[in-house]
């Protein structure tokens, strides 16, 4: 099976003076589905018009997103988007610039992902996934 | 204030052999709608026992002046057994399984106040550590 290493790596030289320097990382086995890098324009406040990671069937979903500013590669914006179940319910909200990566696996078993804007705009995401093999 | 970095990179050399993934991303932890820099951490470490359902540890609770504010949440399973994983709820939502040695970096949304992290561990005793990075909160007066 192929191997994904994701790390995480969080710094800061003034937050206090005890200086974050930290980092963790795994290896991950995964399998299809596999959804590679893509980027999609989130059209719109409505989740349901935004479903990046279709019912997953229960299985754990690696989940990479990115919000990348802009609305169309482009023109910037700051506009929110929310990371929701396709039940609606959000769990994270990234803004512009910001990323997420977890290993979803929903208790309602066949969920999915969708993208939900703040308002009704345009926003340009990135995102990714694997399945845990 | 402060400037914390998160950086994520995810490679691998075998998914596409002949195209090598290579992805990074970063970004600065701010405030909810400003640059500002997020300047609190919490932190622990712990184990988890496998306990019955919904009887799992509350990492962070929500709380109504927490609402609509920017906080960044990092969960790691440290144990080592491959079999053993830690759910992971919000609230009554079980959002994700962090197997041995997972870990997760998300901003998290408090909606409201039941919208706690809570984790449970599945298949044996994990231990585990977090961090959530937040906005500074009001001090409580003394009573």
């Amino acid at each position: 099976m192929p191997t994904l290493t994701p790390t995480l790596t969080l710094t800061s030289t003034d937050a206090t003076i005890d200086q974050l320097a930290f980092s963790v990382t795994d290896s991950l086995s995964v399998t299809a589905p596999i959804q590679s890098m893509s980027k999609t324009i989130a059209v719109s406040n409505v989740g349901g018009d935004n479903i990046v990671v279709p019912a997953t069937g229960g299985t754990v979903t690696y989940f990479y997103c990115r919000h990348t500013g802009t609305t169309d590669g482009s023109t910037t914006t700051t506009v929110p988007v929310d990371v929701e179940e396709t039940g609606d319910a959000a769990f994270a909200r990234l803004a512009a610039g910001e990323w997420m990566f977890i290993p979803f696996c929903h208790h309602a078993g066949n969920v999915g992902i969708q993208f939900q804007v703040t308002t009704a705009t345009n926003v340009m995401m990135e995102y990714a996934f694997w399945t845990k093999a | 204030m402060a400037t914390t970095t998160a950086t994520l990179s995810i490679a691998s050399a075998d998914l596409l052999p002949s195209s090598p993934l290579s992805i990074s991303a970063s970004s600065t932890l701010t405030k909810a709608d400003t640059t500002i820099g997020l300047h609190m951490m919490e932190s622990g470490s712990g184990e988890l026992t496998v306990a019955a359902s919904n009887n799992g540890v509350v990492v962070k609770e929500a709380t109504t002046a927490g609402i609509g504010t920017a906080a960044k949440v990092y969960l790691c399973n440290k144990a080592t057994d491959p079999t053993y994983y830690i759910q992971v709820k919000l609230h009554d939502a079980i959002l994700g399984r962090l197997y041995a040695g997972d870990w997760m970096f998300m901003p998290w949304v408090q909606g409201d106040t039941d919208a706690e992290i809570s984790v449970e561990a599945e298949g044996g005793t994990c231990p585990y550590e977090w961090a959530i990075f937040k906005e500074g909160e009001t001090m409580v007066a003394r009573t």
